[in-house]
């Protein structure tokens, strides 16, 4: 955990030219006695000193907040959003440059004034290059104020984790295998469908419509019907990853996403198959994020691996390696 | 009319413009810049204000040529015409920064324009000793202060927002607006409060390699030549050419000072005026023992500081016998680097002259001998005295018939002493004279006009007593003195006089003083010499405190600290008299200083405790002393409890602690308010829940 004092403090190209001018007058001061070298030098050592206290006063009592996009896809760009909130009773803060730091992403925010008991939030663009898990570690709170001598840096420990969907490509034509399975199917119970499931006779308050009038008029009462439950298309799509490594290995995780997001668009429960794990068939936007972050955080493996188990009753769609 | 407030983009540029213009003027105010160079800037400062952004990038070429042909030219005169090398270098930067000030707009332009002003302060502070020069830094150190923000915070949102994004910000009046510029002013007093600290407690251990000396300046009024046709209105000049401290002082601290400070004596006449002998200079490292003493010495020691531009190499005595003459600060043990040199008048110099302030202690025996001790004399005169014998060849007949009829016949000291009586009382004293010149001005005065101003008084006599044989010269020197509130006498330009010394066998050389009493010195008491005097004033203090602090002030400073911190402390104590009432305040003190610790410790504590430094309200404090007591009755009713259980986790297992859980969550972390009362009455109920608890099954 990083302690609430901790500080960084790097010279700017300008601090550096003045801490030299610094100690140059310093020498000619202390070598010639002239006390009005003396005074300007006093007057640089103690606008750094100033300086110091006034950054020191720019970055306390400041908390930051990071806010990530609840979706992220690799190759399209993200809105990270840095809330800071300046807690000091009247003090405000200038110059804050918030960014990330020691994590996989770099970005960050700058406000010019934060006032005092007052919140801003700054936004930066990040396009992940990449899928998978993407860790934040520290926000760094950074200013040069007050003369740009100086950038002082107070570290935030603010852990946090972004799973970046694979990149969005093309499906590409895989023909299915177990075609004839293909379809919405009945599931052999009562439910919502067009089918009938079976006959029985009228309930007292049910719906006419449910009321099979050819049946009614053959028994010579009213006898009602049950639709039969009808299941949707149910696809698997099946990775084998086994020795896909980089660069193939991200290609063919682009295809089993392009090809679940194309399924589940479509309307079908979706599966996914891959070789050590799986995911069990479902549909709408759950099942695509469920599926998505499961091929963000695919990772190579060897042949000790157990194969990609398909969904029995399913049409596999199977991504070429 | 009123100001609008400038835009960011309008405040960073007047700003850095400011603080360029004042670091000119640290310089200019030393007078060495020569005028070529100190016309140019405010010039380059005009047409780069008119120029704009238009001189940007153009007639690079020029500059180029124009800088190097500089730094070659500059460069060669230090070398081959011995132009000094730091005057060399401030012409130089001035050239740079008015270059800078033609090329704005970039960071590295606006952070060299600022970089390349520090240096010409520090040219300044090499060149220029004065008090302007404080002024000068005072201003560079407040604009300076607005430059170097407004820079930074320009560029930062340049580079924050891009070009584009930042145009609204820096063309924004709401940025740099007056409650910005004067906390940033606030800053700069802070810095110059810090300079002042470094300035005290630098230790003054100087390597002492390399010096720069002032240029020495020619002097008006104690030059080697007086000449009386020069007619017109002589001015009262109020500058300040001496400051004097008398030790003892002058009896009842008058607010005037009846002194004459002699300069040189001028012995030949030239048809219009004197001139000195011309003779050379020899070190004299001791004066003449005084030959003559009616009475006991009677010594004055005057600590007398010359302002540097008045001196000229002289060293003016005030009346007396000089008996001793030393280079050097009072308390100081370091002799000055100057040394003391007579002329065959005996008038007294000083080599080497550099232009600066001169700080010298005179002792004189200020006895000096009366009419009685010189009556009576022989009128055998040495061969030496030739040239105070001469009568000018042209002296009007009605002079030497006047001098007879004042003093033929009589002992030399009568004669004297009836001239200066004469000229004192019959004619008039006036610094009015008629803008023509006279070819005998002498007689001019003395039977045309009857009046004239102190020089023509001292002449008038001179050449009368030499008309009687009797050796006298023309004197020129300082007469008066003002009292100062700082505690010393000053000596004005304005105070200029001439005066007469009669030689006397086995006494000497003998001050007679023709002007009429009431006319001596400088009359000026007007709102400009008093504005003068309050100037010289802080120009003292500047150069005691500032300009002239070294080694031993700071030592001298050092042990004037420990002394009051020590006097504190004995007082504090209450060693002495009021011992009860001290005791009391030094225990209140004590006392204070106590909770003031205390304070401070319990704030660390709840900054520690609360991890992101934000303190707890009194609410969330209660709740968490609430919190903590009730684990500690369950731990001393002997259940155990993990430290990591949550309230809410040991509420589940211990019912009987669920409503101080419930409380202490409400109150830490939901915001519900818990008095003191709530608090001590639910810690009340888990005691009487815990006497009749059923023993738990198992920890949590």
């Amino acid at each position: 955990m990083t302690p609430a004092w901790k500080r960084r403090l790097a010279f700017t190209r300008m601090g550096r030219w003045y801490t030299g001018l610094t100690v140059a007058i310093g020498l000619a001061a202390t070598n010639t006695g002239n006390n009005l070298l003396f005074l300007v030098l006093g007057l640089l050592l103690s606008s750094i000193i100033v300086s110091g206290i006034l950054s020191e006063q720019s970055l306390k009592g400041v908390s930051v907040e990071r806010r990530l996009p609840s979706v992220a896809t690799a190759g399209q760009p993200a809105l990270v959003g840095l809330l800071a909130r300046n807690g000091k009773p009247h003090a405000p803060s200038f110059s804050l440059e918030v960014r990330e730091a020691r994590g996989d992403v770099a970005g960050h925010g700058f406000l010019v004034v934060l006032p005092a008991q007052r919140a801003a939030e700054v936004a930066y663009r990040f396009v992940p290059q990449r899928r998978g898990l993407h860790r934040f570690r520290q926000i760094e709170l950074a200013t040069r104020a007050p003369f740009g001598f100086f950038e002082k840096s107070r570290p935030m420990d603010a852990e946090a984790e972004l799973v970046v969907f694979p990149r969005e490509v093309a499906p590409a034509a895989v023909e299915a295998r177990a075609p004839g399975r293909e379809g919405d199917r009945p599931e052999d119970r009562a439910g919502i469908g067009l089918e009938v499931h079976l006959l029985r006779d009228h309930r007292a308050g049910e719906d006419a419509r449910s009321i099979h009038w050819r049946s009614s008029a053959r028994a010579g009462r009213l006898i009602g019907i049950d639709r039969e439950q009808e299941r949707r298309k149910r696809v698997c799509v099946v990775l084998d990853q086994r020795g896909l490594r980089g660069e193939p290995l991200d290609r063919a995780v682009e295809q089993a996403a392009a090809l679940v997001v194309r399924e589940i668009d479509s309307g079908a429960e979706v599966s996914l198959a891959l070789a050590g794990q799986s995911l069990a068939a479902g549909a709408g936007d759950g099942q695509r994020h469920a599926a998505l972050r499961m091929l963000a955080l695919v990772e190579p493996c060897g042949g000790e691996e157990a194969a990609p188990v398909p969904e029995a009753q399913a049409s596999i769609l199977e991504v070429p390696a | 009319m009123t100001l609008r407030t400038p835009t960011l983009l309008q405040a960073q540029r007047w700003a850095g413009t400011a603080a360029a213009t004042l670091a000119f003027v640290s310089c200019a105010v030393s007078g060495e810049l020569g005028p070529a160079m100190l016309l140019l800037f405010p010039l380059g400062l005009i047409i780069s204000a008119i120029g704009g952004d238009e001189l940007r990038g153009r007639w690079q070429w020029a500059w180029s040529t124009l800088l190097g042909g500089a730094l070659l030219v500059f460069a060669g005169q230090v070398l081959f015409a011995h132009v000094d090398i730091v005057l060399a270098a401030a012409w130089f930067v001035e050239l740079l920064c008015i270059h800078r000030l033609w090329q704005r707009g970039t960071e590295r332009d606006e952070l060299l324009l600022l970089l390349l002003s520090l240096l010409l302060l520090c040219a300044g502070a090499a060149l220029a000793a004065e008090l302007t020069f404080g002024f000068a830094f005072l201003g560079f150190a407040v604009t300076g202060t607005w430059a170097l923000a407004l820079t930074h915070l320009r560029f930062a949102i340049e580079a924050g927002r891009g070009e584009s994004g930042s145009a609204a910000l820096l063309n924004s009046r709401r940025i740099a607006t007056p409650a910005l510029l004067g906390g940033l002013a606030l800053l700069s007093s802070l810095a110059i409060a810090g300079a002042a600290l470094v300035f005290f407690t630098f230790p003054r251990v100087t390597i002492g390699g390399w010096r720069r000396a002032s240029r020495p300046s020619p002097v008006a009024g104690l030059g080697d030549r007086v000449d009386l046709a020069e007619h017109g209105t002589i001015e009262d000049d109020p500058r300040v050419v001496l400051r004097v401290r008398l030790d003892p002082p002058p009896h009842g601290d008058p607010e005037t000072l009846g002194m004459h400070w002699r300069a040189r004596a001028l012995s030949h006449w030239t048809g219009q005026g004197w001139r000195s002998d011309g003779s050379g200079i020899i070190p004299s490292h001791r004066l003449p023992t005084r030959t003559h003493r009616g009475r006991p010495a009677s010594l004055l020691t005057a600590d007398v500081e010359v302002v540097g531009a008045f001196s000229d190499g002289v060293v003016l005595t005030p009346q007396g016998w000089p008996l001793n003459v030393e280079f050097r600060r009072p308390g100081s043990t370091r002799a000055g680097a100057q040394r003391l040199y007579r002329n065959a008048s005996g008038d007294l110099f000083y080599q080497p002259v550099d232009g600066n302030d001169l700080r010298y202690i005179v002792v004189v025996d200020r006895e000096e001998p009366d009419l009685a001790a010189i009556r009576g004399r022989e009128r055998r005169y040495p061969p030496w005295l030739a040239p105070d014998l001469e009568v000018p060849e042209a002296l009007s007949p009605r002079v030497r018939a006047l001098a007879q009829r004042l003093g033929g016949g009589k002992d030399p000291a009568d004669a004297a002493v009836a001239i200066e009586h004469w000229l004192a009382t019959a004619l008039r004293y006036t610094r009015e004279l008629p803008e023509r010149e006279s070819r005998d001005p002498i007689a001019d005065f003395l039977f045309v006009r009857r009046a004239g101003h102190c020089e023509l008084f001292s002449s008038a006599m001179v050449v009368m007593l030499r008309s009687l044989g009797i050796p006298a010269r023309n004197v020129t020197g300082y007469f008066g003195g003002r009292r100062t509130d700082a505690g010393y006498y000053v000596v004005r330009a304005g105070d200029a006089h001439s005066w007469v010394e009669a030689w006397f066998p086995e006494v000497g050389f003998v001050r007679f003083d023709p002007t009429p009493a009431s006319a001596r010195g400088s009359r000026q008491e007007g709102l400009w010499a008093r504005a003068v005097l309050l100037w010289d004033g802080l120009q003292q203090r500047w150069r005691t405190f500032v300009v002239d602090y070294d080694l031993l002030s700071q030592a001298q400073a050092i042990r004037r600290l420990a002394q009051i911190a020590g006097q504190a402390g004995r007082r504090l104590a209450g060693t002495g008299g009021a011992g009860r009432l001290r005791g009391g305040a030094a225990w209140l003190a004590a006392a204070l200083a106590v909770a003031g610790l205390l304070a401070g410790l319990r704030r660390l504590r709840l900054r520690a405790g609360s991890g992101r430094g934000t303190a707890l309200s009194p609410d969330q404090r209660r709740a968490l002393r609430l919190w903590r007591t009730a684990r500690g009755r369950l731990r001393r009713a002997g259940v155990q409890i993990a430290p990591a259980a949550t309230a809410g986790e040991v509420a589940r297992r211990f019912p009987a602690v669920r409503e101080a859980a419930d409380a202490y969550a409400a109150a830490r972390w939901g915001g519900a308010a818990l008095t003191s009362r709530d608090a001590r009455a639910t810690l009340r109920r888990l005691e009487d829940a815990l006497e009749h608890r059923v023993a738990p099954d198992a920890p949590p």
